[in-house]
C-alpha cells in the first residue's frame, strides 16, 4: 500500500519545531523509500543514487551530517551506521522554513539549531571547537575538483578567515596568545545580525490535493 | 455436451461481433463511433467522481489551481550561484558558500529532477483506478460503488475484449506479412505491405482503446527521411504506425517479438540489428545511411532518448541518430495520464505486467504533433543539432527539457559532467578575487 508504515503521530523530537503537515511527511516518506529502496533504514551508500548531489563539493559533509549522532539528538557521540525514517525527518527538520506564528523565544531557538547544525559540519572531530585544520579541510573540500587551484590558496583563505574570527571573538590578542578554535558561542557571535533563517530552508510547495475539473 | 455447444455458440457470436464491429472497419480505415461514445461516457464519469472528491474533502479548498507536480514539490530558488553567494558575502566567504551548497544538497536529497522522471506522473485527481489511489482515501459510498463497477467493467469486459483484439492483430500481422513477403519485389508488394501494416496497427490501437489526435498532418514524415520522437513506452511505435508506414529500427529479440520481426522484415525493409552489431556504431550508422540514401524506402523511426521516460520531460538525445544525415522529421507524443498511464517503468514492471496494466486502464489518450522537418546546418555539430530538435519537441509537447542522459536510470553520473560543474564553481571563486 502506498501509505503503509507512515508514522501518523509526530515523533517526539519534532515537537520544539513548528508542525510539519502530514502531506509533507508523506512526500518525505516516499522519498525515503525511494532512497532506501524499500528498506527500513538508509546507509551512506544510498545517497550515491542522487545525480544532483554528485556536483556538490561538500557532498561528503552533507551526507555525513545525516549520520552524525549530535544532529540526531541522541545523547551519544560519533556516527550512526544507518538511520530510519524518524532520524531522516529529524535531520530534514533543520531545514524547516520559519512559520509566521513563532514568538521571539522560538525564533531564537530555531536559529540556534540551524547554526548548530552548520557548526557540526565544520567540527569534524566532535570536540566542540573548529580548529584551523578543520577549517582548512572545509575550504579544501569546497575548492576540490579544480586542479588549477593549489593547496596554498586554500590555506591562505582558511588562515585569513580564522584570523578574522579571532579578532571578532577575542579582540586583540597578545603575541603569546594562541587562538585555539572557534567555539559555538564564538560561532554565534560571528553570525549575529546576519539573516540565515531565510537562506537555510527548503520550502515545500502547497501540495493540497485539490480536485481538478475538466 | 450441451454446455460445450452453448459455449461454442457464444464464442462464435463474440468473434463475429468483434470482427464485424472492429476488425473490418480497421481494415477499411473507417470508424463506427463506438470508441467516441465510450470516451464520452468515461469523461462524464470521471468528472462526476472529481466533483464528489471535492465535496468530500474535509477542508475548504481554495480555488487556486495546484502547481503542476511535473515541476516538483519544493520551491527552488533559481538565483544563479554567483548572485546568491554575493548576497551573503563577507570576508569569510566560505561560510556563505557553505550555506549555498548545503541548501542545494538538501534540495537534491528531498527531490532530484532526474529520479522523479523515472516514476509515473502524479495525478491531480483520482481517476478511479486502484493503482493511482495513493493520496486519495475513502470518500463516500457512491464513489466506492462506481469504482467497483469500474473494476468489473475493466477486468471482466474490457480486458478479454482487448486481449482478443491484440491476439487477432498480432496474428494477422504475422500471417499477413509472411504472405506478402512471398510476392516479388515491386510496387504491388509495397502497397500490400502498407495495407497490412496499417490494418494491424489500427487493430492494435483499438486493442488498447487508444484515442489519438494527430496534429499538423501536412508535416508527416516523407520517404527517405528520419522520424524522431520522444520515448515513453513500447506502444509509441504502434501509435505512430497507426497513421503512416515506417521502417522500424531495433535490436533482434527472441520469443514472440522475434517472430514478428522476422515476419515483417520479409514484407517491408525494417532494419533489425543483431546484438553484436549494435555495439559497432560505425556499422549501425553505415546501414542507416544506406537506408536513408534510398529515396524509395520508408522513413525510419528512431527514439533517440534510448530509454522510456515518464512523459513529463525530454532527456538527452543521443547524437548517433543525428549523424546519419538526411532530413529529420520530429514528432512530439504527449499522453494524457488521466485515462491510463502509458509509461513503462522497466525497473519496476516487466513487459507482461506492463501490458496487463495498459489493458486494464480506461484508455490510452494521446496527442501527436508532427513538426516541420529540420536539417543540420553547416556549422552545427551533431550534439547541437540534437539539442535543437529536442527543444522543438519539448516546446510543442509541453514537456520540460533536461540535459540529463536517460542512461542515468541505471548508471551513475559521468565524471566529465561532474568536473564541468566543479570547474564552473572554481572559476567563479577566482574571478571574485577571493583566492590568492
Amino acid at each position: 500500500a502506498g501509505t503503509g508504515g507512515v508514522p501518523r503521530a509526530q515523533p517526539r523530537h519534532l515537537c520544539p519545531f513548528p508542525a510539519v503537515t502530514s502531506e509533507q511527511i508523506e512526500h518525505l516518506h516516499r522519498r525515503f523509500k525511494q532512497l532506501s529502496q524499500d528498506q527500513l533504514t538508509i546507509r551512506k551508500e544510498n545517497f550515491d543514487s542522487i545525480p544532483d548531489l554528485e556536483f556538490n563539493p561538500i557532498r561528503g559533509k552533507i551526507v555525513h551530517a545525516f549520520f552524525d549522532k549530535r544532529n540526531l539528538r541522541q545523547e551519544s557521540d560519533g556516527l550512526a551506521d544507518e538511520i530510519n525514517f524518524e532520524d531522516f525527518l529529524t535531520i530534514m527538520s533543520y531545514f524547516r522554513p520559519i512559520e509566521m506564528n513563532m514568538d521571539e523565544e522560538q525564533l531564537d531557538r530555531f536559529r540556534k539549531e540551524k547554526l548548530k547544525f552548520l557548526f557540526h559540519m565544520y567540527d569534524s572531530d566532535h570536540d566542540g571547537k573548529i580548529t584551523l585544520q578543520e577549517y582548512r579541510n572545509v575550504v579544501e573540500e569546497l575548492l576540490s575538483g579544480n586542479p588549477h587551484l593549489e593547496k596554498e590558496s586554500a590555506r591562505s583563505i582558511a588562515d585569513g578567515a580564522m584570523m578574522e574570527a579571532a579578532s571578532i571573538c577575542v579582540g586583540q590578542m597578545g603575541p603569546d596568545q594562541v587562538y585555539e578554535g572557534i567555539t559555538f558561542e564564538d560561532f554565534l557571535k560571528m553570525w549575529q545580525g546576519i539573516d540565515i533563517e531565510t537562506k537555510m530552508h527548503v520550502r515545500f510547495l502547497n501540495v493540497d490535493t485539490i480536485a481538478h475539473c475538466y | 455436451m450441451e454446455v460445450v455447444w452453448a459455449v461454442g455458440q457464444v464464442g462464435a457470436v463474440w468473434l463475429a461481433v468483434v470482427l464485424g464491429l472492429i476488425v473490418l472497419p480497421s481494415a477499411l480505415g473507417i470508424s463506427l463511433g463506438i470508441s467516441e461514445a465510450y470516451m464520452r461516457v468515461l469523461v462524464k464519469t470521471l468528472e462526476w467522481a472529481t466533483i464528489r472528491l471535492q465535496k468530500g474533502a474535509k477542508k475548504p479548498q481554495p480555488q487556486v489551481p495546484r502547481t503542476p507536480t511535473a515541476n516538483g514539490i519544493i520551491e527552488r530558488d533559481e538565483t544563479p550561484m554567483e548572485k546568491e553567494i554575493a548576497l551573503l558575502h563577507r570576508a569569510d566567504f566560505e561560510f556563505s558558500h557553505i550555506f549555498y551548497f548545503c541548501r542545494k544538497g538538501f534540495e537534491a536529497i528531498v527531490e532530484d529532477e532526474v529520479t522523479q522522471r523515472f516514476s509515473s506522473e502524479e495525478l491531480l485527481s483520482w481517476n478511479l483506478l486502484t493503482r493511482t489511489n495513493v493520496n486519495f482515501h475513502y470518500i463516500s459510498l457512491r464513489l466506492t460503488v462506481v469504482w467497483v463497477i469500474g473494476v468489473i467493467v475493466r477486468y471482466c469486459f474490457l480486458l478479454p475484449l482487448r486481449f482478443t483484439l491484440a491476439a487477432i492483430g498480432i496474428t494477422s500481422m504475422i500471417v499477413g506479412t509472411t504472405v506478402v513477403g512471398q510476392l516479388p519485389n515491386g510496387s504491388v508488394k509495397n502497397y500490400l505491405s502498407e495495407v497490412v501494416h496499417l490494418t494491424c496497427s489500427r487493430i492494435l490501437v483499438r486493442a488498447l482503446s487508444g484515442t489519438i489526435h494527430y496534429h499538423n498532418k501536412e508535416n508527416r514524415p516523407q520517404k527517405g527521411g528520419i522520424c524522431v520522437a520522444n520515448h515513453t513506452s513500447p506502444i509509441d511505435a504502434i501509435i505512430l504506425t497507426n497513421d503512416g508506414c515506417y521502417a522500424m529500427v531495433g535490436q533482434v529479440h527472441g520469443g514472440l517479438m522475434g517472430v514478428i520481426q522476422r515476419a515483417t522484415v520479409k514484407a517491408c525493409p525494417h532494419v533489425w540489428f543483431e546484438r553484436s552489431e549494435i555495439k559497432d556504431r560505425h556499422l549501425v550508422t553505415k546501414r542507416l545511411r544506406e537506408h536513408v540514401a534510398d529515396k524509395s524506402k520508408l522513413p525510419i523511426l528512431i527514439f533517440p532518448e534510448g530509454t522510456c521516460i515518464n512523459n513529463t520531460s525530454v532527456m538527452m538525445f543521443k547524437k548517433g541518430s543525428f549523424e546519419i544525415g538526411g532530413t529529420i522529421y520530429p514528432v512530439a507524443i504527449k499522453y494524457d495520464p488521466q485515462f491510463g498511464d502509458a509509461f513503462w517503468n522497466s525497473s519496476k514492471y516487466n513487459i507482461v505486467s506492463y501490458l496487463l496494466r495498459i489493458m486494464t486502464s480506461w484508455a490510452i489518450v494521446c496527442n501527436v504533433w508532427y513538426l516541420p522537418p529540420m536539417v543540420r546546418k553547416e556549422d552545427e555539430d551533431a550534439v547541437k543539432f540534437a539539442n535543437r530538435v529536442r527543444s522543438a519537441i519539448a516546446r510543442q509537447g509541453g514537456l520540460t527539457e533536461l540535459p540529463w542522459d536517460g542512461g542515468l536510470k541505471r548508471a551513475k553520473v559521468k565524471d566529465t559532467f561532474k568536473e564541468e560543474q566543479q570547474k564552473n564553481y572554481s572559476k567563479m571563486l577566482v574571478r571574485n578575487g577571493s583566492v590568492g
